[in-house]
């Protein structure tokens, strides 16, 4: 078509518009998602001219590059398609489908290579047997019982589940020895193509992976088993009433789930190094691929698993980053995932129904006098633990001391998740690195005179980072800003904290002279700093007791509870959004300031994305909208560190990441968290608790056995009473049903639509 | 369409003008248009999936209208966004509950009342004007309770307390009786007239066709997304057009009688 009859189609097609929509006509979607790829290209095509290496570009290299490239690609593929699948038909999205896959890559290698199994049967037995397997264990266990939870629970159980699943391998092989497993047809097996060498292992990673898409593609539009996962997913109950088995289905897509996280896991292993974390964040990087295909297109998953596997090896082969950038090709799938985020559409207010939310109880609020009389008895038993007068030997030793500190750090950290995600709802897995925002600023600042006032400033310039977060959030809901909160704790990660202006590294000693207040030194280490936080941390529970009691409190839980609802009454959901951001960035730089303070010199690893997930997921467990979850979440945290210590074990070596990642886990079991559970069971022995001791009362009358006499019957009831009850209560709910639910269900069928 | 002023010169507090809407290929709504007075309840009615929520989702801003505008008290507000519509004084319950579960239900009430310090420069006091709205609803007992744990016609009440609460100039009402007992049915219906009395402007959305019979003063019709109809209740009952789209879906409703409850 000629450049003129093009033009002549677009002016037809605009006047064609203009008749029929007279009046106003938003933009359409497709502009601003242009603007921003080209956008993109051409930032990319800077950068990769600024930072170009100079290394020819020969059929060699860039073929070499495709090759390596495609295989890397069709890892990721596989793993994410194993994401997609169960996301389809479940709705759960699996943080735990990278550490999944590398748990049965270490099984693989135990048989494998520490067993000696001959390679395809120690393959079919992984792939094809254990793998499935464990996919519908974990289905029945814990997947089933997530389908009711609120979002925000669902995604914390996934994420335990990858923390359990990291803790237990690093348990069952743990990492004092070297552990490979060779290629397929070993190292040395290759072929050549016009100049490019191709290992027979990645020539099989790709196989594997068409094959697999093929497969996934035949089962999902010609099976019956296909078409009956894709009908679950738009309606449980109405597929069911079709003949479709949900919960088969359910076991199916978490079999294939598990067996597809086993492949990639098994085909990365001889690329990358057999290690606990490393593979786990390997096949982490398939969620960029799953977020390409917005987690429901096979295709596009597979296209973007592709783009991302050519992608970070053109950026190994062909460009030179700094010291600061040379995680470059680390974090391409991180940058992917934030461009893919920035291209949603803008997440629609919606009017939702709140039927998920109806099944909890609300807690009763804590007020500000009961909050300040936990925390004078909170800092009175610091006080007496310090000053060895509890019975505990080694408490006041400066290791109990440097113990109490961390526990008091991590619970200060973990508060600013309390707005965050406990009222307002946002799901964040990046406390740490606003933390480590934090801790760098007051390091710059303040940290070599000892001023007290680089503390408020790194919490006043770690903020409006806490901003900066909030643009993803005020555009997305739910999954998407989970995903989007672990990018950016990974971006942070790989990028930032690793720029030398940043976290020196050759820097070596105490980055952070004593805190002078008011005439007072305290060390981070010393009985004072200790007896300080407590006071700290004391007043920001009571703050945060009294702002979940003012209007901003009740706000954001309303914004919580329905956006939809909250923007009717004239709240506006973006600036509300922003603010809990800007807050919990705060807090959590000024807990990141006084941990850099304890630990005196700062370096990357103390703010990995990994490193913080234990410190969400232990607050969660304690009940996330409740201040005291976070000294629940603090003690446990050292708690597991003073179990591995006291009791030299080597089971218990990971138990720092095994012990939160269980809890998360059996948390399915009990929603509202445990201080909640544990408050409700000690609040009739509070004084002031009447309310408490009367539901009290009313629960143990509601479960006394009543004397016969009571209920006007002439002798005991008996089981067989109990049958005869049973069946004529079945019967009149029988009568009951077409005068009521029936009746009322059949009134709302919907006509279907023209 | 006619300007501000409708046919008998009361000039309309809100207008939905020529709306459409499309999902895909499908128009919800085309070229649909209502009128609200002020001091007036009008009804829109029409069989399930006809638009009629979509409609609300339009003037209140939830949706944005591939076609046609939204004009309160005489401004264009189609490009303003939801909160911004509240302030102006567009207020709404939905069909499907959106309470906040998570709050007493005094504190539902009262988020909307702390809200209107925003834009609303009289002294107020929330926790008190709150009670007094819940009280005027007729559920006072209930102020302390989560709303998660109350039955649906009552939390359908938090909702109506709640969207007073913003002191609305048009109160959209998206089936207020549906959970309610008959009783309940009738406060509400004395509820909303006193409203109008006070100068609102309600519409509401209603199965119930007594009590939309009873107490608008003209309805609307809407079916596969059109408007077919507009009159008062008694033209609206024998409008053909109106019973040819009832008829075989929901033909008995028309004859007056309340739906089996």
């Amino acid at each position: 078509m000629s450049p003129n009859a093009s033009d002549a189609v677009g002016r037809a097609e605009r006047r064609d518009t203009a008749a029929d929509v007279p009046r106003r006509r938003r933009t359409p979607v497709p502009v601003r998602q242009a603007v921003v790829l080209s956008g993109l290209a051409v930032g990319a095509v800077v950068v990769s001219a600024a930072s170009w290496a100079g290394t020819p570009v020969t059929v060699g290299n860039v073929g070499g590059m495709v090759v390596v490239g495609l295989s890397l690609g069709a890892i990721y593929a596989v793993s994410a398609s194993g994401l997609v699948v169960v996301y389809t038909t479940t709705g759960v999205f699996n943080f735990a489908q990278g550490a999944v896959g590398m748990y049965w890559a270490f099984v693989y290698w135990e048989l494998r290579v520490n067993r000696g199994w001959p390679a395809p049967v120690a393959l079919a037995l992984v792939v094809l047997v254990l793998a499935p397997l464990g996919g519908v264990l974990l289905d029945r266990a814990v997947m089933r019982r997530l389908r009711n939870l609120p979002l925000v629970l669902q995604l914390m159980v996934t994420v335990g589940l990858m923390v359990a699943f990291m803790g237990i391998a690093a348990t069952q092989w743990q990492g004092d020895r070297g552990r490979t497993v060779l290629p397929f047809f070993g190292h040395t097996g290759s072929f050549e193509v016009i100049g490019v060498t191709v290992t027979w292992h990645r020539l099989i990673t790709i196989l594997v992976a068409a094959a697999i898409a093929l497969l996934l593609r035949l089962l999902l539009f010609r099976a019956r088993l296909g078409v009956a996962m894709r009908a679950v997913v738009d309606s449980r109950s109405l597929a069911a009433l079709n003949g479709a088995n949900g919960e088969a289905v359910s076991a199916t897509a978490w079999a294939i789930g598990s067996s597809l996280a086993a492949v990639a896991g098994i085909l990365i292993a001889p690329e990358s190094q057999l290690v606990v974390d490393v593979l786990t964040l390997v096949v982490i990087d398939a969620f960029a691929a799953a977020a390409v295909g917005r987690m429901r297109s096979l295709p596009w998953t597979f296209a973007g698993a592709l783009l991302l596997g050519v992608g970070q090896q053109f950026i190994r082969r062909f460009l030179s980053f700094d010291d600061g950038f040379a995680n470059m090709h680390e974090a391409l799938p991180t940058i992917l995932l934030f461009v893919v985020v920035i291209l949603l559409p803008q997440a629609q207010l919606r009017a939702r129904g709140v039927s998920a939310q109806l099944a909890r109880r609300t807690l009763r609020l804590t007020d500000v006098k009961e909050s300040t009389v936990g925390v004078a008895a909170l800092f009175m038993l610091v006080l007496a633990w310090t000053g060895g007068t509890l019975p505990f030997t080694d408490a006041w030793s400066s290791v109990g001391i440097n113990r109490g500190v961390t526990m008091m750090v991590t619970a200060i950290i973990m508060l600013s998740l309390v707005p965050l995600t406990g009222w307002a709802g946002q799901v964040s897995f990046a406390p740490l690195a606003f933390a480590g925002v934090g801790a760098v600023i007051f390091a710059k600042i303040t940290g070599d005179t000892g001023s007290a006032y680089g503390l408020v400033l790194a919490a006043a310039l770690t903020a409006p980072v806490g901003a900066l977060m909030a643009l993803p959030a005020v555009r997305l809901q739910g999954l998407y800003l989970a995903l989007a909160s672990m990018a950016f704790a990974r971006g942070f990660e790989l990028l930032f904290f690793t720029q030398t202006a940043v976290i020196d590294p050759n820097r070596g000693g105490r980055q952070f002279a004593p805190l002078s207040i008011g005439g007072w030194e305290l060390t981070g280490t010393g009985r004072g700093y200790l007896l300080a936080l407590t006071v700290v941390f004391g007043a920001m529970v009571t703050g945060l007791v009294a702002l979940r009691r003012s209007r901003w409190g009740r706000r954001w839980v309303a914004m919580k509870d329905s956006e939809a609802a909250a923007a009717t009454l004239g709240i506006n959901v973006i600036e509300t959004k922003v603010a809990v951001f800007v807050l919990s960035a705060a807090m959590a730089g000024f807990g990141g300031a006084l941990f850099g303070l304890q630990v005196g010199t700062l370096n990357v690893l103390q703010f990995e994305l990994l490193v913080g997930l234990p410190i969400v997921l232990l607050l969660v467990v304690g009940g996330v909208s409740l201040p005291a979850a976070a000294l629940f979440g603090g003690v446990n945290t050292v708690l597991f560190i003073v179990i591995k210590d006291r009791w030299d074990y080597s089971w218990l070596s990971a138990l720092e990441v095994l012990g939160p990642g269980i809890m998360a886990v059996v948390m399915v079991l009990n929603p509202a968290g445990a201080v909640a559970e544990i408050g409700r069971g000690f609040a009739r022995f509070l004084p002031w608790r009447a309310d408490a001791r009367a539901a009290y009362a009313a629960e143990v009358a509601a479960n006394r056995e009543p004397e016969p006499g009571e209920l006007g019957l002439s002798r005991p009831f008996t089981a067989a009473d109990m049958v005869a009850t049973e069946r004529a209560l079945s019967v009149a709910n029988e009568l009951a049903r077409p005068g009521h639910d029936g009746a009322a269900a059949a009134m709302t069928v919907e006509r279907p639509a023209p | 369409m006619t300007g501000t002023m409708t046919g008998d010169g009361r000039r309309a507090r809100l207008e939905a003008r020529g709306v459409t809407v499309r999902f895909g290929g499908l128009a919800a709504l085309s070229d649909a248009s209502v009128d609200v007075r002020a001091g007036e309840v009008v009804g829109l009615i029409g069989p399930n999936g006809a638009g009629k929520t979509t409609l609300f989702d339009v003037i209140c801003g939830l949706r944005a209208p591939d076609a046609g505008s939204v004009v309160l008290e005489g401004a264009d507000i189609t490009g303003r966004s939801v909160h911004r519509r509240a302030r102006l004084g567009i207020a709404r319950t939905f069909q499907k509950l959106e309470v906040f579960g998570n709050l007493s239900a005094v504190d539902n009430v009262r988020v909307a009342v702390e809200m209107r310090r925003r834009w609303d420069r009289s002294p107020m006091r929330p926790l008190a004007e709150a009670a007094a709205v819940l009280e005027r609803v007729g559920i006072a007992a209930v102020a302390g309770e989560a709303v998660a744990g109350l039955p649906t016609g009552t939390a359908r009440l938090v909702e109506l307390a709640r969207a007073l609460a913003t002191n609305p100039r048009v109160l959209l009402l998206d089936e207020p009786s549906s959970g309610l007992d008959d009783s309940e049915t009738s406060e509400v219906a004395g509820l909303v007239r006193s409203l109008c009395d006070d100068g609102l402007a309600v519409l509401l959305v209603e199965h119930d066709m007594s009590f939309v019979m009873d107490i608008c003063e003209r309805i609307f019709v809407l079916d596969f997304g059109r408007i077919i109809a507009e009159g008062s209740p008694q033209d609206v009952r024998v409008d053909p057009a109106v019973q040819a789209a009832y008829l075989g879906t929901e033909a008995a409703p028309m004859n007056g009688h309340r739906q089996a409850p």
